[in-house]
């Protein structure tokens, strides 16, 4: 299966399928899986009975949101089955305002489409054999890194399995690798310290990395036509005789599956799989793994999600949503002046104060601060706000540390606990409380009472419930942010060894500088423990 | 007792459970949260640990007098 044979060949359309601003309507039974390509490259695919709502004796399957900014033009839009023998519908197709042509494709004019698990991402099909072969190149050296310098027994998985399997090629709407190991371990925790020392060594190694939970990392290859490529390194193990890999796999397949490990080829190039690589594919995609589907979706157990949830997951629930707005087009509305927190910070502060921001965002209150004369360290966890944060710094000429740190991350917070109790600094925290889970925020008190020294404070500011029955609206942006009570914050800080020394509620300004009915603000300071020494 | 009354027993019984929270549903509900809870101990423990056995260590090799006198009161403090 390529890219191009949906397009290319181009059967007469036998109709049943039409395509409209509300998405693909389906009136014919029984296509399977459909796949649905713009100006002959593929974008999206859909299986209607699954991902559709019954409408006028057949499906309608929406549009994905994360193709809404592209639909406005006009384009040939094709939807055909997989193999692309049979054409439903092929025809000229104005979107929005019908106006200019109908592109799906990224900054750079690279084709984009739509990926399993719903995010945007260039496919394989769209990328040329010099890149392709960059993107096999590195998942090997990251094999060999996994194999030879960490010592585990790590093995191509997934799509690239797949497709080494079934066509000896990769699957042509694939867009990143995936590598799994199998650890020795059996317990959760020994686990997770197995993938810190993995991620240590393979920074060592020179890999940009993200943690993506206690048993997985993304490596971001960089390649030459400017992007990068993810390569996923998921753990698989055995507790209690159940077999798990991420993402979310469970169920029983034998350890004999796995190791010793075979030697597979893929465009010529060799890689360590499974065993058995059939029997790994049949627990992957079920026994039909030899027919291409696109549009496959895992059928994971329940407990088995749920085990790998808790045992795994949770330090970044909140990053992923976080992100994706700073690096978005919403973030622009942001104001870049100070907010009228960050001047009543300032108010409070002495001259050539040292001050952390916590969730600094776009920098606003940082380079306020920065240039009033304070020395500024910035965190956020969301790389996208570091960058914005660095980058309007260099731009005001100011010095602004800007970092990242995970609250919900134990280890961040303890070794930046650390760093602030040498070297302290005053903490102001606007609108984060409302943007992180009660776990990241009990471990946001605990950096408080490790850094803030002598006559260190900490300011605060929060979207506050209001009374009851008072029916504050939720504060923007929308499912990111929310109300957290006063007293309950207060209650927290006092049992972290805290002295509130001020709280306010009233009206104040959110993120995009809109009035709100209910916002607390809150001043706190941390007097050392009698009989200790500071 | 009559029947009737037996069943109205129940009944009330059930109702006052329900109110409570009692009922096997609530119970399996806040089982399932509380196991939950103990899971998400793993990677606290993993988290901690790690901090120990990277930063102990080094820190010992840098300034040992420091560290025992440290190690010598955190011991003496619990």
């Amino acid at each position: 299966m390529t890219e191009s044979s949906a397009a290319a060949a181009h059967p007469a359309p036998v109709g049943g399928v039409s395509v409209d601003d509300r998405g693909v309507h389906v009136a014919v039974q029984g296509t399977g899986p459909l796949v649905l390509s713009v100006e002959g490259r593929y974008v999206w695919s859909l299986t209607p009975e699954r991902d559709g709502t019954p409408e006028a004796g057949g499906w309608l399957v929406r549009w994905p949101h994360v193709l809404d900014r592209f639909l406005d033009g006009v384009g040939r839009i094709t939807v055909s089955d997989v193999a692309g023998e049979t054409v439903y519908f092929d025809a000229e197709v104005p979107l929005g305002s019908g106006e200019g042509a109908l592109e799906i494709v990224d900054g750079d004019g690279n084709p984009l489409s739509v990926d399993k698990v719903g995010h945007l991402t260039r496919s394989f099909a769209a990328t040329d054999e010099g890149i392709r072969a960059e993107i096999l190149e590195g998942t090997q050296r990251a094999l060999r890194d996994l194999r030879e310098t960490c010592g585990v027994e790590a093995y191509l998985n997934y799509g690239a399995l797949l497709g080494a399997i079934r066509d000896g090629a990769m699957i042509a709407h694939d867009s990143d690798t995936d590598v799994c190991y199998l650890s020795k371990h059996e317990t959760p925790a020994d686990i997770i310290l197995e993938s810190y020392k993995i991620e240590r060594t393979m920074r060592d190694l020179g890999w940009n990395l993200l943690r993506m939970s206690g048993g997985d990392i993304k490596l971001l290859l960089p390649l030459s036509d400017g992007r990068s490529c993810h390569i996923d390194i998921f753990v698989a193990f055995y507790v209690r005789g159940t077999f798990y890999q991420l993402g979310n796999r469970s169920g029983q397949v034998a350890r004999e599956v796995i190791l010793p490990v075979s030697q597979i080829e893929l465009h010529g190039y060799t890689f360590p799989a499974p065993a058995q690589p059939e029997a790994m594919l049949a627990f992957l995609y079920g026994p039909s793994w030899r027919v291409p589907d696109p549009s496959f979706k895992y059928a994971d157990p329940r407990a088995g999600v749920r085990r790998l949830d808790g045992w795994l997951r949770g330090f970044r629930t909140t990053m992923g949503g976080w992100t994706e707005f700073w690096t978005s087009a919403a973030s622009d509305e942001v104001s870049r002046r100070s907010s009228t927190f960050g001047r009543w910070v300032q108010k409070q502060l002495a001259a050539g104060s040292s001050v952390m921001d916590v969730g600094s965002g776009n920098g606003r209150d940082a380079v306020y601060l920065a240039r009033r004369g304070h020395r500024v360290w910035a965190v956020d966890f969301s790389r996208g706000a570091v960058r914005l944060t660095g980058r309007r710094a260099r731009r005001h000429e100011v010095d602004v540390r800007a970092e990242q740190l995970i609250l919900g991350e134990l280890r961040q917070v303890l070794t930046f606990g650390a760093r602030l109790a040498r070297d302290p600094h005053h903490i102001a925290a606007r609108q984060l409380l409302g943007a992180i889970d009660a776990q990241a925020r009990e471990q946001f008190w605990r950096m408080c009472s490790m850094a803030l020294r002598e006559d260190r404070k900490l300011f605060l500011e929060f979207f506050a419930t209001g009374p009851e029955g008072s029916g504050v609206p939720a504060p923007a942006p929308h499912g990111l942010q929310r109300r957290v009570d006063p007293d309950q914050v207060a209650a927290e800080i006092r049992a972290s060894g805290g002295v509130i020394e001020h709280l306010e509620v009233g009206p104040g300004d959110d993120l995009f500088d809109q009035p709100d009915p209910c916002v607390c603000r809150i001043r706190a300071s941390w007097p050392a423990p009698k009989g200790d020494p500071a | 007792m009559s029947g009737r009354d037996k069943i109205r027993s129940s009944v009330e019984k059930w109702r006052a459970e329900r109110a409570s929270g009692r009922t096997v549903r609530a119970r399996l509900a806040a089982l399932e949260d509380e196991v939950q809870e103990l899971r998400q101990l793993n990677r606290r423990i993993a988290e901690l640990t790690d901090v120990v056995a990277e930063l102990l260590v080094p820190i010992q090799d840098r300034d040992k007098e420091k560290v025992q006198e440290v190690l010598a009161r955190y011991r003496a403090r619990i």
